[in-house]
């Protein structure tokens, strides 16, 4: 099953288990990098977060970098951080979803806002949106979240967007930024 | 795909998937609607750390319900216990539920194929609102798999929900 044609073949919008998305990193369908096989979950593979860290500053108006030493970084509620994965991850042939894993949810962290979909053919690190409801220590280089893969419908539409091949957190690049608190 | 509600319906007839206890008025057209348990658990100390073990308070959720209040993570069971090893769940918050500003879980909706348990749901609020036992609070989806099915026994399995952050654990590999 893991082989069979995916365009046609009516097995459209589905989830790719642990050994379909095995396969399709043999095949170069899904990029990870590093990869490791030990993180990967039934549905899913678990990302880790890279070493560098943003902060929003209402004083400066911008994100600005934080120092993320290996004792960690306590995260404040209210605040916004951007972090990003350690891996590049991407897929031309695949769609993406990131998820957050429950360990991290059970403590409050949020690892995106309301944007969860990976465009097929963008390939990068991803960015991170960091929120905490309380305030919560994180460690570079952790296990932080999830990204499931989706076999997609119809011809597909190789991305182009503006955040293609990332690398670090990116803060947004709409000419409007955060207001002043 | 996602299914609809009869096809929901129909797999937990084949024994596909767990929805206990069951009830034909909360399938709605791709999801079925679940409900809160009474169980919490809430963090001991306000400042919490992923690599070390946050110690909690266990209570029940009274009759005439709980204040939520935001900047607390409340973790609490589904009153169902629900899981499949042939689709793979994922939770939503109801729009009724939504439309309060009450998160019923933090970006982690993903259910494991074969978790077949009471779920344990991350609550957050943006503004204070009152809970209640056994209310209708979130919705479950189920999704084919493309590719062979291995199960999960992570952490998590056998263990009586609501559970706290494992998270610990990962940081000792």
């Amino acid at each position: 099953m893991d082989n069979e044609p995916l365009y046609g073949s009516g097995s459209f919008l589905m989830i790719l288990s642990k050994s379909a998305i095995l396969a399709a990193v043999d095949a170069g369908d899904i990029n990870i990098d590093p990869f490791d096989p030990q993180a990967l979950n039934p549905n899913s593979y678990n990302f880790r977060l890279g070493p560098q860290l943003l902060e929003w500053s209402a004083a400066q108006h911008e994100f600005v970098p934080v120092a993320f030493p290996g004792t960690g970084f306590l995260l404040h509620a209210d605040r916004l951080y951007l972090g990003s994965t350690l891996e590049y991850i991407g897929s031309r042939r695949y769609a993406m979803l990131l998820l957050g894993r429950s360990s991290i949810g059970r403590l409050g962290l949020f690892v995106n806002i309301s944007a969860d979909l990976g465009h097929t053919g963008s390939l990068g690190q991803w960015t991170l949106e960091l929120r905490v409801v309380q305030p919560l220590r994180i460690y570079p280089g952790q296990n932080v979240g999830q990204i499931s893969f989706w076999v997609t419908s119809g011809v597909p539409h190789s991305y182009a967007g503006r955040y293609k091949f990332d690398v670090g957190p990116l803060p947004s690049k709409h000419n409007f930024s955060l207001e002043r608190q | 795909m996602i299914l609809t509600g009869s096809a929901i319906v129909q797999a937990r007839k084949n024994g596909a998937l767990v929805i206990e206890p069951f009830e034909s008025a909360n399938i709605g057209p791709n999801s079925y609607d679940f409900r809160l348990g009474n169980r919490c658990k809430t963090y001991r100390s306000s400042i919490l750390d992923t690599h070390k073990m946050n110690e909690v308070d266990e209570f029940i959720i009274p009759e005439d319900g709980l204040v939520l209040c935001p900047r607390k993570i409340y973790l609490v069971n589904t009153l169902e216990t629900m899981g499949s090893t042939e689709y793979v769940p994922i939770i939503k918050g109801r729009s009724s539920i939504g439309r309060l500003g009450l998160f019923i879980n933090i970006t982690a909706d993903l259910i494991d194929i074969g978790s077949i348990n009471q779920w344990t749901l991350q609550l957050h609020c943006v503004a204070p609102v009152r809970i209640y036992p056994g209310m209708l609070i979130g919705q479950v989806t189920f999704w084919k798999v493309h590719g062979r099915v291995e199960f999960y026994n992570g952490k998590y399995s056998r263990k009586p929900s609501p559970v706290e952050s494992l998270a610990f654990l990962d940081a000792n590999v």
